[in-house]
């Protein structure tokens, strides 16, 4: 990318390194761009942490208050992508979902797809789950839906761990389709999982309000 | 967002919720789950010999538009021979509730569970013909 007041190469810098003018970013940077990584799973949290907010103080919209229309829109820009970036690098959950859909795999979207079919009898032990919980919902037993809870967390946990295995590995060999499908089964294994679990904590927010 | 009037009618008064014995030979089982949200759906149909869906019931956990999705569905059914059911198309299903774009996903979870339910039919019906 071309720096937009000098011509300079910028190649992806927040800032321009000949005239330190604020840069343009080319569609499509990746959030591991954003801070210059790797696109892998392991990430220093604390280091991400002190290069957001340093960062986040160079591109903040008020000091650009004064500057052309031009410099303003950039660093709005820059600032929304940053945010965006760090809140989702620095949770592990977030951060193996959006590397995952660095290997083509993206769960948020509705389309199914043979890489993210879950296998029949998880979506029936999902389903028995639920019915269980509305069981116990409908008797009123919080004990019971948390007993439930314990264990389905302990599952998320470990599917969460399964994953992060598989995306390691595709760090190493990136073209690993069976890999990428088992990361994708995992990461759905994590979505169903936590599903469960929001509707067990409205329910406890329900019984004890 | 609001929830459209239909919506809202098949929320709150579901149509066809239960189950259908599954190991029925005559009963087809689809089970379809949302990656983006992680709910789930079963939708189960008794179907004659003579491929006329006779009975629907589904069970949905998931939101109000997933719900509605699915009973709408098992009206829709009834009656209608396999071909014909075939036919439902999630863009049917988002039109009748007036879905908005972040919903439709739940009228393709129906769309999906009516073929899984027919599917799951056809193969109990083939093992029962490589039997006989």
């Amino acid at each position: 990318m071309k720096c937009w007041n000098c011509e300079t190469d910028t190649s992806g810098s927040p800032f321009c390194p000949t005239c330190g003018k604020i840069a343009e970013r080319p569609a499509g940077t990746s959030h591991f761009a954003i801070f210059d990584l790797p696109l892998a799973y392991d990430v220093d949290v604390p280091a991400l942490e002190k290069q957001f907010r340093e960062l986040s103080l160079r591109l903040h919209p008020d000091r650009f208050a004064q500057a052309e229309a031009k410099e303003r829109r950039l660093s709005l820009e820059q600032t929304t992508a940053l945010n965006e970036a760090y809140k989702t690098l620095r949770e592990p959950t977030r951060r193996a979902f959006y590397l995952l859909k660095m290997y083509g795999v993206d769960l948020e979207r509705e389309d199914t797809g043979t890489q993210k079919d879950m296998p029949f009898e998880f979506l029936e032990e999902v389903l028995d789950l639920r019915e269980s919980l509305e069981d116990a919902m409908a008797a009123k037993d919080l004990e019971q839906a948390r007993k439930m809870a314990t264990d389905v967390e302990a599952r998320r946990k470990a599917a969460l761990t399964e994953a992060v295995d598989m995306l390691r590995s595709l760090e190493r060999s990136p073209s690993d389709e069976a890999a990428v499908k088992k990361a994708s089964h995992a990461l759905g294994r994590v979505r169903y999982f936590t599903r469960f679990l929001e509707q067990v904590e409205a329910f406890e927010e329900e019984a004890l309000s | 967002m609001a929830y459209s009037d239909k919506v809202i009618d098949h929320y709150e008064n579901p149509r066809n919720v239960g189950t259908l014995d599954k190991s029925d030979p005559n009963v087809g089982t689809g089970l379809v789950g949302a990656p983006a949200c992680g709910d789930v759906m079963r939708l189960q149909l008794k179907i004659t010999d003579e491929g006329v869906i006779e009975d629907a019931k589904f069970k949905t956990f998931g939101c109000g538009s997933a719900i509605a999705s699915s009973s709408l569905v098992t009206e829709w059914v009834k009656g209608k021979t396999v071909d014909q059911a075939m036919t439902i198309s999630n863009k049917d299903v988002a039109r009748e509730l007036a879905l908005p774009p972040v919903k439709i996903h739940c009228s393709v979870l129906a769309e999906d569970a009516i073929k899984a339910a027919i599917d799951d039919f056809k193969k109990k019906r083939q093992a029962r013909q490589e039997q006989a």
